[in-house]
């Protein structure tokens, strides 16, 4: 095992054998671990950010090392601040394999999982999805001059979501608005969703007529609909 | 060729085995300047020779390193001495062994031979004064039956040299 034939001149020296050639690009050696300098397997990272195998840190810190020292700068390692890192390979080998004679070497620290992201408020929630969908296929489909088919989606959306009157009559009117101007503005689709404000329209220059025929329909109809309400609120 | 001189000791871990390996390719790509490693089929002895920097007190001399290595290495630092004739130095002792706390208990595994070989070239390099230890001849007889410096309880007490 001492000798594997390195008598050769220095200059062409070629890996011997292949249980060490390995890759020996050197991008592999960002992932190499600092002790056994071959692919980390069962990779932890210290706070000080040295990357190393679970085995080979774990035997440095209780079998070999008076100090509990990152073997590369010699900070405090603590073995429960250590982050063990999940890659998407499976380990192709029996992780024994990097066994230690005589050694058992525990199973390595679990990741410190922060509590999963907490949902976005309601509000966002309804909203962004349309707005998200409308985007995309404005976006998308703007080159080919086809803005009326994202509106017609977005309206449909709508319709589905909230069957009311107020809102089907609305999208009415929005996509004559989008129809003529939509094509220089495809954020347009964005403030659908504000549900009839009239800044809606406020994008659409050059069609100042239009646009407050829009804005006063929009607010006879919100008048009317206020009306509806205080009437079903009476009775 | 059999590496009848490592009989003695150990074999290298199969682990030891792949980080030498490594390492010696690092070494013929990149070699710490001043430093040559003499080619042998012998993975866990190394023979290097050393050449003191210009501009230092040890300057064209060139002096011979054995580094031995344990089974266990990296775990367990390698046995580093220089060959006869050993340089005068104050932490260096004429038997060779070198008082130098890498070797011993400030040994990492993270460290290399080369990075061993640059401390030594760094130690030799910052001498003032061709001298040996004030007390080799004692620490020399106390050797005689051929122990490791590793055996050593070593003091390290000067930070200069």
């Amino acid at each position: 095992m001492a000798s594997n034939g390195f008598g050769k001149s220095t200059t062409s020296f070629s890996p011997p054998s292949p249980s060490c050639s390995g890759n020996n690009n050197n991008d592999a050696g960002d992932f190499e671990c600092n002790i056994c300098f071959d692919l980390a397997q069962d990779p932890v990272i210290t706070l000080c950010g040295h990357l190393f195998c679970w085995p080979c840190l774990y035997r440095w810190l209780h079998h070999h090392s008076h100090s509990q020292e990152c073997p590369v700068c010699k900070a405090l390692v603590q073995e429960e601040k250590l982050v063990p890192l999940y890659g998407r390979g499976k380990n192709q080998s029996d992780p024994r394999t990097k066994s230690y004679p005589g050694m058992e070497i525990p199973h390595r620290p679990s990741g410190q999982r922060p509590q999963t992201a907490p949902p976005p408020p309601p509000n966002a929630a309804g909203a962004n999805p349309f707005g998200n969908i409308g985007f995309g296929l404005m976006g998308g489909f703007i080159p080919m001059a086809t803005a009326s088919f994202g509106n017609f989606t977005l309206s449909t959306a709508f319709g589905g979501l909230i069957p009311s009157l107020f809102n089907i009559q609305f999208h009415g009117f929005q996509g004559a608005n989008v129809y003529g101007s939509t094509a220089g503005y495809p954020f347009g689709s964005n403030t659908f969703h504000g549900g009839g404000n009239s800044h809606d329209f406020s994008q659409g220059t050059g069609q100042v007529q239009r646009q407050e025929d829009n804005v006063l329909k929009n607010l006879l109809l919100l008048i009317g609909f206020l009306v509806l309400l205080t009437v079903i609120f009476l009775c | 060729m059999t590496s009848s001189s490592a009989s003695s000791r150990k074999n290298l871990s199969k682990i030891a085995c792949n980080r030498l390996q490594k390492e010696l390719v690092e070494w013929q790509v990149n070699p710490p300047t001043g430093f040559n490693h003499k080619v042998s089929d012998n993975l866990q002895r190394w023979v290097i020779e050393v050449t003191g920097a210009p501009g230092t007190l040890y300057t064209n001399e060139t002096y011979q390193l054995q580094v031995d290595f344990p089974e266990n290495y990296p775990m367990e630092a390698p046995q580093v001495i220089f060959l006869n004739p050993a340089p005068m130095h104050p932490h260096i002792y004429s038997n060779g062994h070198i008082c130098l706390d890498i070797l011993y208990d400030s040994w990492s595994p993270a460290m290399t031979v080369s990075s061993i070989c640059i401390s030594i070239l760094s130690m030799l390099s910052s001498s003032t004064v061709k001298q040996r230890p004030e007390d080799n001849d004692r620490y020399v007889r106390n050797c005689r039956n051929g122990r490791s410096p590793k055996e050593t309880r070593w003091w390290f007490h000067d930070d200069k040299v």
